[in-house]
C-alpha cells in the first residue's frame, strides 16, 4: 500500500479526529461536551474490556474491577488526600491482583467459556456487596462523593468539563493504541490460536496460562483506571453504577452491538448506547428509565440473534469481503496460464 | 423400487463427498455398499437420513421425494439407521434404549409385540434388559443398536459398518443376525468395509470409491470380480 | 444461641428442598438444550409478581393462583425457546449466554416499570411451630413437602413416559435421538415448559416467604448458579445435595452476621471452591 492511498483511505479518519480535537474549542453546549466525554470513557472502558473478549475470554464481572479502581482511589483522596493519580496506580494493581489470582486458577483449572463468565458474575457480585457491607466506611448503596479541591491537575479534578474531555480522549487514544500493538504482536497470534483450539494451541508449545493471564491482567489493571477516569468525571460512586451485574453485562453488551473483535467495534457501540440512553432519558424523563431500559434489552437480544458481529462488525466484515473479491477477479483469470 | 438415489451430490462445506452418487434399493433386498475408507459410504447414509442435505439431486422412497425432510420425519417414514458403533444412550437401561426406539406413533402402539420379537432374535438382551447400555461389551451393543432400530418398525433398515472394532467370531455373529433379520422381511443397506463378511448376506452390492459408484452388481459379479478380489476380498 | 443455630440449620434444609427445585430447572434446561438459563431467576420474580398481582387485584386464592402462574411461565418458557434460543443454537455459546443476559435486562425493568421498585408481599402469615426450644417456620415446611413431592413426581415422569425417555435420551446423544424419529426442537419446548412451570411451583412456595422486587431475581439467580455449579453442572443429584448445603450455609450466615456478608461469604465460598474444584463437588468437568 504506498503513501497516498494510505492517506486516502486515513483521511475521514483524521479529519474526524480533528473535528473531536477542536470542538471544546468552538464553544458548544456544555451538555455536548459532558456527553461525549462521558462516552469517551465508557468506550475506553468497553474497549479494554474487548482486549480480552475478542479472546473468547468473556468475563461478565468487570464490574468488580471499575468498583476496585474506583473505590480504592476515591478512599484515598477523601480520607487521605493522597492523589488520584497514584489512586489508579493502585486500584490498577488491586484489580490486577485479584484478576491474577482468579485468572490463574481458573485457567490453571481449565475453567473456560461459560465456566469462566458464571464465575465472573459471581467475582462481580462480590465486590459490589463487600462495598455495600462496609457501608460505614464506603457509605454503601447511597455512594460518596469526591471531596472537593478545585481546579488542580495534581489531585485530578477540574471545574472546566472540557479538562476532562482531552484526558478521557487521551485515554481512549492510548486504549485504542495499545489494541493495534498487541493486534500486531505475537500475543494476538498465541491468543488467536488459543481462542480456536486451546488442545492444539498447547500441542505446539504455546504457553496458554501465561498469556492469557497477561491478557486478562492488562484488561483489569485498564478496567481499574477507567474506573477512577469516570469517578473524578463524575465526582460520585456508588456501587449500583461501578459494579455489580449491571454494568457488567452492560459493559460486553456496548462491545457487541458495535463489534468486539473489531478495533473501533467498541466505541461505536459505546457511542451508539450512551446516546440512545440519553435520547430516552431527555425525552421521556427519569421515569420512564424502566421502559427505556426495556426497550434497550429487547434491542440487544434482537442484535445478538440477527446481527452477532455486531453493527460494526458486520458492516466491516462486508466491506473486507467486496474488497476480496474485487481483488480476487484479475487473479483467477491468470489461473488457466498459471497451473 | 423402494430407495432411489438419483444423480446427489453432497458437500461437506467446500468439500466433495459424494459426486452424482446414483443407485437403486429393492424391496427385502440386502444391498451391500463396501469401498475404503473415506470414500463417503457413511455420509450417503447420512444423507439418507437426512443429517445431510444433497446440493444436487434427488433421494426418493417409494416415489416421494424425502432429500429435504429433517433426520426424525425420515424414521417416520420407515427409515432407520444404526449408526457406526451403534451410538447408545449410555445412561439408559436395554429396555429403556429399545422403548425409546419405538417413540414413533406407528411404532409405540405395538410396542410390547416389537419386544418379545426384538427379544426372539437377540435373547441376550432379554437377559440383560435393566443393564446400562453403556456398560455392555461391544458385540451386545451392536446388537443392542440393532434391535433398537427394528423397533421403530422400518421397512429400511440402513447399517453403517456394523462390524467395526469387533471381534472376528462376533462379526460372524453380527451377520448372521443381518439375515435373521433379512429373513424377516426387512429390506437391508449395510454399509461395510470387511466386504468379505458382507456379501455373504448381499443381493446386491454397489463399490463407492471417492465419492463415486465405481462398480454395482449382485453378489455373483462381485466375487468374480477381479479388482475387488484383489482389493477388498484379499484374495 | 445453639438453639439458634439448630434452628437454622433445620430452616435451611427445609429451604434446601425449594431450592433443589429451582435447581433441577436449570440443571434439566442444561442438559437438554445445554444453555444456561440466566434468566432462570427472573420467572420466579415474574411468577411472584402474577401471584401477587391475582391475589391482591383478582382476589383470587393463592392455589388457584399459583396454577395461573405455573401456566403462564411454562407458556413463557416456549415462547423463550422459540423465540430466543432457536435462532441462536448454532451461535456460539457466548452469543446465547449474552442473550439471556439481555433478558434480564428486559425482566426486571418490566417488573420495575409494571410494579415499581417497591417490595411487594401478600400477607400470609403462617404459624411457627415450636418443637422443644427449636422452632421451623410453617411455610419452609410447606414448601420442603411440596418440593420433595414435585421432584417425585418429575422423577416419575421422566423414567415412566415417552416423552420424559425423549428428554434423558435428548440429553445424552442429540444425533442418536434424532434416528429415534424424535424432533429435537419438540423436546426442546417441552423442556422449557417443565422448566416454565417448575419455575411457577418455586414462586409459589416463595409467596409466603419472601417479599418480591424487580431484583429478586438476580439474588436468586446468582444463588441457585453457585448450586448448580456446586454440584456439577447437568449433575442432578449433585445439584440436589448442594441446595441443601447452601441452603443450610445461608441460613446459618443470616443469623451470625448481617444479609449481605452472609451473601458475600456464600460467594466467596463458591468462588474457593470453583478454584479448588472447578467440576463441582460431584460433577463431571465439561471439556471443550
Amino acid at each position: 500500500m504506498n503513501a497516498t492511498s494510505f492517506l486516502k483511505r486515513k483521511f475521514p479518519l483524521a479529519i474526524l479526529l480533528l473535528g473531536i480535537l477542536i470542538l471544546p474549542l468552538l464553544s458548544p453546549p456544555p451538555y455536548l461536551i459532558h456527553i461525549i466525554t462521558f462516552i469517551f470513557i465508557w468506550s475506553y472502558i468497553t474497549t479494554v474490556w474487548s482486549y480480552m473478549g475478542r479472546f473468547h475470554l468473556v468475563s461478565l464481572g468487570h464490574g468488580a474491577f471499575l468498583g476496585i479502581g474506583a473505590y480504592i482511589s476515591i478512599l484515598l483522596f477523601n480520607y487521605y488526600n493522597i492523589s488520584p493519580w497514584i489512586g489508579m496506580l493502585l486500584g490498577g494493581m488491586g484489580a490486577a491482583l485479584l484478576a491474577l489470582i482468579l485468572g490463574y486458577a481458573c485457567f490453571r483449572f481449565g475453567v473456560i467459556g461459560d465456566y469462566f463468565a458464571l464465575v465472573t458474575l459471581a467475582l462481580g457480585e462480590v465486590i459490589a456487596l463487600i462495598i455495600n457491607a462496609f457501608r460505614d466506611v464506603t457509605g454503601g448503596s447511597l455512594g460518596m462523593t469526591l471531596k472537593g479541591v478545585g481546579t488542580s491537575f495534581y489531585y485530578f479534578q477540574f471545574e472546566k468539563k472540557i479538562y476532562y474531555y482531552y484526558v478521557s480522549l487521551l485515554f481512549l487514544m492510548f486504549a485504542l493504541f495499545l489494541w493495534q500493538i498487541i493486534d500486531r504482536s505475537r500475543i494476538q497470534k498465541a491468543l488467536h490460536a488459543i481462542g480456536e483450539d486451546e488442545i492444539a494451541a498447547a500441542s505446539i508449545g504455546i504457553r496458554i496460562i501465561r498469556y492469557k493471564l497477561f491478557i486478562t491482567l492488562i484488561s483489569a489493571f485498564l478496567t481499574a483506571t477507567g474506573g477512577v477516569l469516570y469517578t473524578q468525571f463524575m465526582t460520585y460512586v456508588n456501587p449500583e453504577t461501578l459494579s455489580g451485574v449491571g454494568v457488567s453485562l452492560a459493559i460486553p453488551f456496548k462491545a457487541i452491538l458495535g463489534g468486539m473483535f473489531h478495533l473501533w467495534g467498541s466505541t461505536i457501540g459505546t457511542a451508539m448506547i450512551v446516546s440512545l440512553e440519553e435520547y430516552i432519558r431527555i425525552m421521556y424523563g427519569a421515569r420512564f428509565i424502566g421502559i427505556s431500559q426495556v426497550f434497550y434489552g429487547i434491542l440487544l437480544v434482537a442484535l445478538i440473534i440477527f446481527l452477532p458481529k455486531g453493527l460494526y462488525g458486520t458492516i466491516s466484515d462486508y466491506w473486507q469481503e467486496r474488497k476480496r473479491i474485487s481483488e480476487e477477479q484479475p487473479k483467477m483469470k491468470l489461473g488457466f496460464f498459471g497451473k | 423400487m423402494l430407495l432411489q438415489v438419483e444423480g446427489v451430490s453432497a458437500f461437506y462445506g467446500k468439500f466433495q463427498a459424494l459426486d452424482q452418487i446414483s443407485l437403486t434399493i429393492q424391496e427385502r433386498e440386502t444391498t451391500i455398499m463396501v469401498g475404503p475408507n473415506g470414500a463417503g459410504k457413511t455420509t450417503l447414509l447420512r444423507t439418507i437420513s437426512g443429517f445431510l442435505h444433497p446440493a444436487s439431486g434427488n433421494i426418493l422412497f417409494n416415489g416421494e421425494k424425502i432429500d429435504d425432510l429433517d433426520p426424525y420425519r425420515i424414521v417416520e417414514i420407515g427409515i432407520s439407521q444404526v449408526p457406526e458403533g451403534g451410538r447408545l444412550f449410555p445412561y439408559l437401561s436395554v429396555k429403556d434404549n429399545l422403548k425409546i426406539g419405538s417413540f414413533p406413533k406407528q411404532a409405540r402402539s405395538k410396542f410390547k409385540k416389537s419386544l418379545e420379537e426384538v427379544y426372539e432374535l437377540f435373547p441376550i438382551l432379554k437377559e440383560r434388559a435393566n443393564q446400562l447400555a453403556g456398560t455392555m461389551s461391544g458385540g451386545e451393543r451392536q446388537m443392542l443398536a440393532i434391535a433398537r432400530s427394528l423397533m421403530a418398525k422400518p421397512i429400511l433398515v440402513l447399517l453403517d459398518e456394523p462390524s467395526t472394532g469387533l471381534a472376528p467370531l462376533v462379526v460372524t455373529h453380527v451377520i448372521n443376525l443381518v439375515n435373521d433379520i433379512k429373513k424377516r422381511g426387512y429390506s437391508i443397506l449395510m454399509v461395510e468395509q470387511n466386504a468379505r463378511k458382507a456379501l455373504e448376506v448381499a443381493d446386491r452390492a454397489f463399490l463407492l470409491e471417492s465419492g463415486r459408484v465405481q462398480k454395482e452388481g449382485d453378489r455373483e459379479a462381485f466375487l468374480g470380480d477381479d479388482h475387488i478380489k484383489r482389493a477388498y476380498l484379499g484374495i | 444461641m445453639e438453639q439458634l443455630i439448630l434452628s437454622a440449620t433445620l430452616n435451611g434444609i427445609l429451604l434446601g428442598g425449594v431450592l433443589a427445585l429451582l435447581v433441577f430447572g436449570l440443571n434439566l434446561i442444561f442438559g437438554v438444550v445445554k444453555i444456561i438459563h440466566l434468566a432462570y431467576g427472573q420467572f420466579v420474580m415474574l411468577g411472584m409478581y402474577i401471584i401477587f398481582l391475582l391475589m391482591t387485584t383478582y382476589k383470587m386464592n393463592i392455589f388457584i393462583a399459583s396454577l395461573i402462574s405455573c401456566i403462564i411461565l411454562g407458556l413463557l418458557g416456549i415462547l423463550l425457546q422459540m423465540i430466543v434460543i432457536n435462532p441462536l443454537l448454532k451461535s456460539p455459546r457466548l452469543n446465547q449466554l449474552l442473550a439471556l443476559a439481555g433478558l434480564i435486562i428486559i425482566f426486571e425493568n418490566m417488573a420495575m416499570v409494571l410494579w415499581g421498585a417497591d417490595y411487594r408481599g401478600i400477607k400470609l402469615f403462617l404459624p411457627v411451630i415450636h418443637l422443644g426450644s427449636l422452632f421451623i417456620r410453617t411455610s419452609y415446611l410447606v414448601a420442603f413437602i411440596g418440593a420433595i413431592i414435585t421432584l417425585l413426581g418429575l422423577n416419575l415422569f421422566l423414567n415412566k413416559t415417552y416423552v420424559g425417555l425423549a428428554i434423558r435420551a435428548t440429553a445424552q446423544d442429540l444425533d442418536s435421538t434424532q434416528l429415534m424419529g424424535i424432533n429435537p426442537k419438540w423436546v426442546y419446548l417441552i423442556t422449557q415448559a417443565t422448566g416454565g412451570i417448575l419455575s411457577g411451583i418455586v414462586a409459589s412456595f416463595f409467596m409466603p416467604i419472601y417479599t418480591v422486587h424487580p431484583h429478586f431475581g438476580s439474588a436468586f439467580t446468582l444463588m441457585a448458579f453457585i448450586i448448580v455449579i456446586l454440584g456439577g453442572m447437568g449433575n442432578f443429584l449433585g445439584g440436589f445435595i448442594s441446595a441443601f448445603i447452601i441452603g443450610v450455609v445461608t441460613s446459618i450466615s443470616a443469623v451470625l452476621t448481617s444479609t449481605e456478608i452472609a451473601d458475600s461469604i456464600a460467594l466467596i465460598i463458591f468462588i474457593l471452591i470453583m478454584l479448588v474444584r472447578p467440576q463441582g463437588l460431584l460433577g463431571i468437568r465439561e471439556s471443550r
